[in-house]
């Protein structure tokens, strides 16, 4: 094996001998350093591959044939190959990258490059304090002197601050080593550690020197303003350097000299790098320029990992697992954005829109974005997710509440930033990519995936992931530029296996997960029936709902905490590419991301607070015995994000309104019932005893009833017909809501029915109104009228929907009500009951809207031609109106072994005959009923056929004001603002006072990063004060 | 003033002059005087690392007719952190000269050598 | 004015924490375990009577090596920089040099080139090596360059200089791990006889190229502000 020592004189050598080629045509220089590198990047894969296949001791190399101390000895064991293997392939593809300007500029950047690359190898490598800093010098140089490959007027001012700051920080590192080796006798870090060179007062504020200086050059905040000048100006390609080695390599630095300090200064670097990775995502969300906004996040990334090295007194074992795989996901993350920040060469990431001209390049941002998020599969979900179970283990709830807090603004500002790439409009195009530049982002995000995998792998059997659906996204990704209809067949088919895979297997063991995995799979598949009416290639389109109904079944199969937090985060993910894809989504899609993201924390912490008592089995989640009411709160309102509880709802309306119109069913009819399931495996958790006397399900029944109220009188209130039937799946989910809360087995039993049939009449009614919304071109109910005539199929499944919904008998709607008053009555919640009742009679009044406005009335002259729906609507919602009747005149089919299935949970208050269902109050029987209504609907229909057919037609819009005819007649009509009288009445109940307080909220946040920002004056000077008020003020708080 | 032999006299001057440098690091407006505010930072560093070195009534480290090989440890001061500050030295005056080109350039392109008005860079 | 107080603040916090720092100095009275074995031994090992050379070019030959890359860096850098076009119209005026200066230079630039280059031959026994050396035949230059400012020096041949000293330093360095026991080790040649030129092994022949290498470096980065102004 060809020896580290190499890599050294390579680069030396390389760097000295490209003074012979000043003048000589650029390309051979170029290609002697890029062989240079490669062999570097060979040296060190080479190693890492000994280390890995033969487990073999780390081997020390000695030079100049001296034993250390008395030499400068150098170490060779896994880590460091692990890190040079990192460094020299970063710097392989970087030379790639910055073909171009390497060309441009000529012999001396090659130089300089190749150097820096040198100093970080040695960083990494060297067990010699003072060669540590005259190699970090030189790396610390180079990168100042790649600064200047951009030619930006700003590049040599933020170039002379980083020098001035690089400067101080490398004098007090100096002052430190000096003190250092006056106390200890020694320059040699092994023996540094084994002479305790905290014991002398001095001694330790030599530590502390040395290892402030350290933490400085990881940028901490507030102190990093020089860097982010320098993200800003640098060449992109400089800052993926920057960002990704220099910062990778410092790590390892102080990683090393760990060792040296006892536990109380791991708080301090715990601190350091928590405020960092706050405060520097805090500054993120006001900041327009891409380049320093990954700066920030950069910034930020790396107090992450600071702290967990400051953590790892907590961490145990797990601690070097948790700070790699973040590492790795910070490394090929930013190095990949600022790859493809020189790409497209846009400033504002307002701009970043032009991505979607080359979809590669859209989905390797997608990639990245979702790794330094901690988002599955990619490696810092694992690392996430170990670090949350580990601090929660040893009782650390507060560090954890804090990286959660850092986590989500970080979310903020990348998420808005990926949504701005998917949906703004596209200004300019982009020139030519070649390909030296796309190869590396690329080869990254491959790379990415891999290890996500193998992370996972690395994790052991406990950790088990089914990959197969994710397969199947990934293949569906890769076809994407075919056409939409053999797409939609593959998708289809694919469901359809995963169906075939899993519901017999939970037929037999698991009814309720049976029924959920039958609503996700069975809905998927109707709802992807209506994509065939889509023309074209719908790109983008599969992969995110696939993407989204393999997280929902993810969620069923979960056996462990983990495997459902996993899937809980691809489905939201999945939904929110399907949400975004709406015309006006941009920002409904990021309020629902974010809401989204908000309550997947609280479900992690609650997970990590069970783990640390019982482990990862979700079915242990019984056995818990302290925190009761925290973990159960923080699931509750965890999985109520995702069912749009009052208070978290505001995401919902805008969200499920806009989508596309077989979108919507899917996010509202198939999605919401994943919070649903959520809660419901949290509140069996709880059991009976605990049940009875819980102040929170208590809380969560006024949540349900005020949840449905509000959304019910919402949805009277609209005009637009989709945000109609947006609200009342506020409303309907405060019923399931309410139901759950009861915890009692007729209220169970009710919320069952209540589940299933939200789930089949808002999927026919969101797919018949959204068929209606494509062929008419408009949301408003008034700007409609009379389609009746043109659409009768479209009309009874409107009518059988609200049916369901209303509750009428004799559908399937009448026995949610039936079990839920019964429930009602023996629980005792007469007050919340009656709030309920309330919002049940509301319900009539949008439901008749639906009705009146749309389909009755008359016909609009532009729609006078207007065709039925389209046939692949019809034969899904056809198809779910049959699945109501079989429910209606079947119940006990599907309700019966529901009942067996909670029995044991909370006490049988029902018993079945057949298809009666008998309780202490009464008994009802659904396929009676079916039969009397259906009699008596048929007299009345005949009777209304006969009456009508005697009534006078009146012409449209028949109507004079003062001999003026009104611009738009449709608003006079009394379809349009129809509840005007109960607005005024109640409307207050509906005004946004929700809205507007989680606006302040973010307002709040947002304004407190502008006056942060103030911190970065821009002045060299201020920065360099900076510095020496942070040493001092961080030596006070210290000693 | 017994206690004030030379290793302290140096320490403090050395501390001082670091002192001093970083005053004028902090305070001067004008770059080139910031950059002598370095360099005097630097130079007190290195005065300090000479003075750690320092062995009471001792010589160079250097073997000739006044130092016998064998009597080496007893007469001659620690040649570490001289070694040390030779190789201190020559990076400081490698960034310093590098910090002197950038002002050059900075000048050249707005005509001042105040600090403030290289701000275009900031939050 | 208020934010020199807070500096003054700030630097009498920073005054307590080297109060700190060197609470527990006393000053040496004895040479500590490290620098006790290069005292006994050194002349042993390396066989440089100059202890702090011995230290510099073998013991410690990787920071030495690092150093001269510093060096080098900061060459190429201030090169690459002041050849960065700036629109600057500043005419230049040149007082023509004294007679004494003109006439001193031609006499002293080669006795200042030959002390130079006495000094890093001698690194290894006297005070001295190859940075001090390389130093005093880049202030030679200086003096060139001050009695004749348009004077114009070669930057191929500094160039040329610098790439072969460094090449021929890292060449040495890998041939110690070849033929002796490490990297940088000085024993590839025969130590010789203590305290004679031809001592020491490899160390004068590493000093004459740190010293060249270093020379060289300064040297490109005089010649670059002097022409940067030239052209200014």
């Amino acid at each position: 094996m060809v020896g580290p020592l190499y890599i050294i004189a390579i680069a030396l050598g390389t760097a000295f001998s490209l003074g012979f080629f000043k003048k000589a045509n650029r390309n051979i220089p170029y290609a002697i350093m890029f062989l240079a590198i490669a062999f570097m990047t060979f040296i060190s894969g080479q190693w890492l591959y000994a280390f890995l296949a033969n487990q073999q001791e780390a081997i020390q190399i000695f030079t100049a044939g001296f034993q250390p101390p008395f030499s400068i000895s150098l170490q060779m064991g896994l880590h460091e190959a692990v890190f040079v293997s990192m460094i020299n392939g970063i710097g392989l593809l970087s030379a790639l990258y910055l073909y171009e300007q390497f060309r441009d500029k000529g012999v001396q950047m090659m130089m300089v490059f190749i150097l820096l690359f040198m100093g970080l190898n040695v960083i990494i490598m060297t067990r010699d304090i003072f060669n540590l800093f005259v190699f970090l010098e030189i790396s610390t140089i180079a990168i100042i002197g790649l600064i200047l490959l951009e030619k930006k007027e700003q590049a040599m001012s933020s170039g002379f601050k980083y020098l001035i700051a690089s400067g101080i920080i490398s004098g007090i590192l100096l002052i430190g080593i000096i003190a250092i080796y006056y106390y200890n006798g020694t320059l040699f870090i092994n023996d540094i550690i084994s002479s305790n060179p905290l014991l002398l007062k001095g001694g330790s504020v030599a530590v502390f020197l040395t290892l402030m200086a350290i933490v400085l050059e990881l940028k901490p905040f507030p102190v990093n303003g020089w860097a982010l000048d320098v993200y800003e100006s640098a060449h992109p390609g400089v800052g993926a350097i920057l960002s990704a080695a220099t910062g990778t390599a410092m790590l390892f630095v102080l990683y090393k000299i760990t060792p040296f300090i006892a536990d109380p200064w791991f708080n301090m670097i715990a601190t350091i790098g928590i405020i960092t990775f706050i405060g520097s995502n805090l500054l993120g969300i006001q900041q327009e320029n891409a380049q320093r906004l990954l700066g920030y996040s950069s910034v930020g990334q790396l107090g992450l990992i600071m702290l967990v090295i400051g953590l790892s007194p907590y961490l145990g074992d797990n601690y070097l697992f948790i700070g790699f795989t973040l590492l790795i996901s910070h490394f090929l993350a930013k190095a990949g954005l600022f790859w493809i920040a020189g790409i497209i060469k846009q400033k504002k990431i307002k701009n970043w829109s032009v991505l979607r001209k080359t979809p590669l390049l859209m989905v390797l941002f997608g990639i990245f974005i979702l790794t330094l998020l901690g988002f599955p599969p990619f490696p810092s979900f694992f690392g996430k997710w170990e670090l949350v179970m580990e601090l929660s283990n040893n009782h650390q709830l507060a560090w954890i509440i804090a990286i959660l807090a850092g986590s989500f603004l970080e979310a903020v500002y990348l998420f808005r930033w990926f949504g701005y790439a998917l949906k703004k409009e596209i200004k300019e195009t982009t020139s030519k990519i070649q390909f030296s530049k796309i190869l590396p982002p690329f080869l990254f995000g491959i790379t990415s995936l891999v290890a996500g995998y193998y992370t996972n792998i690395f994790q052991g059997d406990a950790y088990t992931i089914n990959y197969l659906p994710l397969a199947l996204v990934l293949i569906i990704t890769l076809i994407d530029f075919i056409s939409a209809k053999i797409k939609n067949s593959l998708a289809i088919l694919a469901m359809a296996y995963y169906g075939f895979l899993t519901l017999p297997g939970l037929y037999e063991n698991d009814f309720i997960r049976f029924i959920f995995m039958a609503i996700f799979i069975g809905g998927g598949i109707l709802t992807l029936i209506a994509g065939y009416a889509y023309q074209g290639k719908r790109k983008g389109f599969y992969p995110a709902a696939l993407l989204m109904f393999a997280g929902l079944g993810g969620i069923i199969e979960a056996q462990t905490t983990l495997q459902f937090f996993f899937a809980w985060e691809i489905m939201t993910f999945g939904s929110y590419l399907l949400i975004i894809r709406g015309k006006h989504s941009i920002k409904h899609g990021f309020s629902y991301i974010l809401f989204s993201l908000g309550g997947a924390y609280l479900l992690l912490m609650a997970f990590g607070l069970m783990n640390a008592q019982v482990g990862m089995q979700i079915s242990a989640l019984s056995d818990i015995n302290t925190h009761l009411n925290l973990i159960f709160s923080l699931l509750a309102i965890g999985f109520m994000t995702k069912m749009a509880s009052l208070g978290l709802h505001i995401w919902l309306p805008g969200a499920h309104a806009e989508a596309e119109s077989d979108v919507s069913p899917m996010v509202s009819a198939i999605l919401l019932k994943a919070g649903v399931f959520g809660l419901l495996i949290t509140i069996l958790a709880m059991g009976a005893e605990y049940a009875q006397h819980s102040t929170l399900l208590y809380i969560l029944g006024w949540i349900g009833a005020l949840t449905a109220l509000v959304g019910n009188l919402a949805a009277s209130f609209q005009e637009d017909a989709k945000r109609l039937l947006a609200y009342s799946s506020i409303g309907q989910l405060g019923y399931i809501l309410f139901a759950y809360a009861m915890a009692t087995h007729l209220g169970w039993v009710g919320g069952f029915v209540y589940v299933i049939n939200h789930f089949a009449f808002k999927a026919v009614l969101f797919l018949t109104i959204g068929a209606v919304v494509l062929r008419v071109g408009t949301h408003k109910m008034y700007e409609m009228g009379g389609l009746i005539k043109r659409m009768p199929l479209a009309f009874i499944a409107v009518l059988i929907g609200i049916i369901t919904l209303s509750g009428v008998p004799p559908l399937s709607g009448f026995a949610g009500k039936w079990f839920f008053y019964h429930a009602l009555i023996s629980k005792g919640w007469y007050f919340q009951g009656a709030v309920v009742l309330f919002a049940g009679i509301i319900a009539f009044l949008y439901c008749f809207r639906l009705i009146q406005s749309i389909f009755l009335g008359q016909l609009k002259d532009n729609h006078r031609k207007v065709k039925e729906i389209s046939i692949w609507f019809i034969i899904p919602i056809y198809t779910l109106i049959i699945g109501i009747m079989i429910f209606s005149a079947r119940p006990h089919w599907i309700l019966q072994p529901i009942s067996e299935y909670i029995a044991p949970y909370f006490g049988r208050e029902l018993t079945w005959n057949g298809s009666t269902a008998i309780a202490e109050m009464g008994y009802w029987n659904g396929e009676w009923i079916m039969y009397i209504i259906g009699v008596m609907f048929v007299l009345i229909l005949g009777w209304l056929l006969y009456t009508n057919a005697k009534a006078q037609k009146v012409k449209q819009f028949n109507i004079v004001y003062s001999g003026e005819r009104p611009f738009t007649p449709e608003t006079t009509h009394i379809a349009h603002n129809m509840y005007a009288g109960y607005s005024k009445a109640l409307g207050f109940i509906v005004e946004p006072y929700i809205t507007k307080l989680w606006n302040n909220m973010s307002d709040a946040i947002v304004q407190l990063g502008g006056l942060t920002k103030r911190i970065y004056n821009g002045n060299g000077q201020t920065y360099a004060f900076y510095i020496i008020a942070y040493i001092v003020i961080t030596f006070f708080l210290v000693f | 003033m017994e206690n004030l032999s030379l290793e302290i006299v140096t320490l403090i001057t050395g501390i001082a002059l670091l002192l001093i440098g970083i005053w004028g690091l902090l305070t001067q407006k004008n770059l080139i005087k910031m950059v002598i505010g370095f360099a005097l930072f630097d130079t007190g560093i290195h005065i300090i690392m000479v003075s750690i070195g320092y062995v009471k009534n001792r010589t160079a480290p250097i073997l000739d007719q006044a130092v016998k090989t064998n009597q080496a440890a007893e007469k001659i001061v620690d040649p570490v952190p001289q070694a040390l500050v030779l190789t201190a030295i020559v990076i400081g005056l490698g960034i310093t000269a590098l910090m002197l080109a950038f002002v050059l350039k900075m000048y050249q392109k707005k005509k001042s050598l105040e600090i403030n008005n290289f701000n275009d860079l900031k939050w | 004015m208020v934010k020199n107080t807070f500096i003054f603040v700030l630097l009498v916090g920073f005054v307590f924490l080297f109060f700190n720092l060197f609470a527990d100095f006393t000053g040496n009275t004895e040479l500590n375990k490290l620098a006790g074995h290069y005292a006994e031994s050194g002349h042993e090992e390396v066989g440089a009577a100059n202890l702090v050379t011995a230290v510099v070019v073998t013991y410690r030959g990787l920071d030495t090596l690092g150093e001269v890359t510093i060096l080098f860096l900061s060459a190429a850098i201030v090169s690459f920089l002041l050849k960065i076009e700036t629109s600057s119209t500043d005419d230049r005026k040149l007082r023509t040099t004294s007679e004494i200066l003109d006439t001193a230079s031609k006499i002293l630039v080669p006795v200042i080139f030959i002390f130079g280059i006495y000094v890093f031959i001698n690194g290894h026994l006297t005070p001295g090596g190859g940075f001090q050396g390389g130093a005093i035949i880049a202030s030679g230059l200086v003096l060139i360059l001050l009695a004749k400012p348009l004077r114009q020096i070669s930057q191929k041949l500094i160039s040329i200089v610098e790439s072969i000293s460094g090449l021929s330093f890292v060449l040495l360095g890998v041939a110690g791990i070849l033929f002796a026991a490490g990297f940088l080790d000085n024993k590839i040649l025969s130590l010789g006889e203590f305290g004679t030129i031809f001592s020491a092994g490899l160390i004068p022949i590493i000093y004459i190229f740190v010293g060249l290498k270093v020379g060289a470096e300064l040297s490109s980065i005089i010649t670059n502000l002097q022409e940067n102004q030239n052209e200014a």
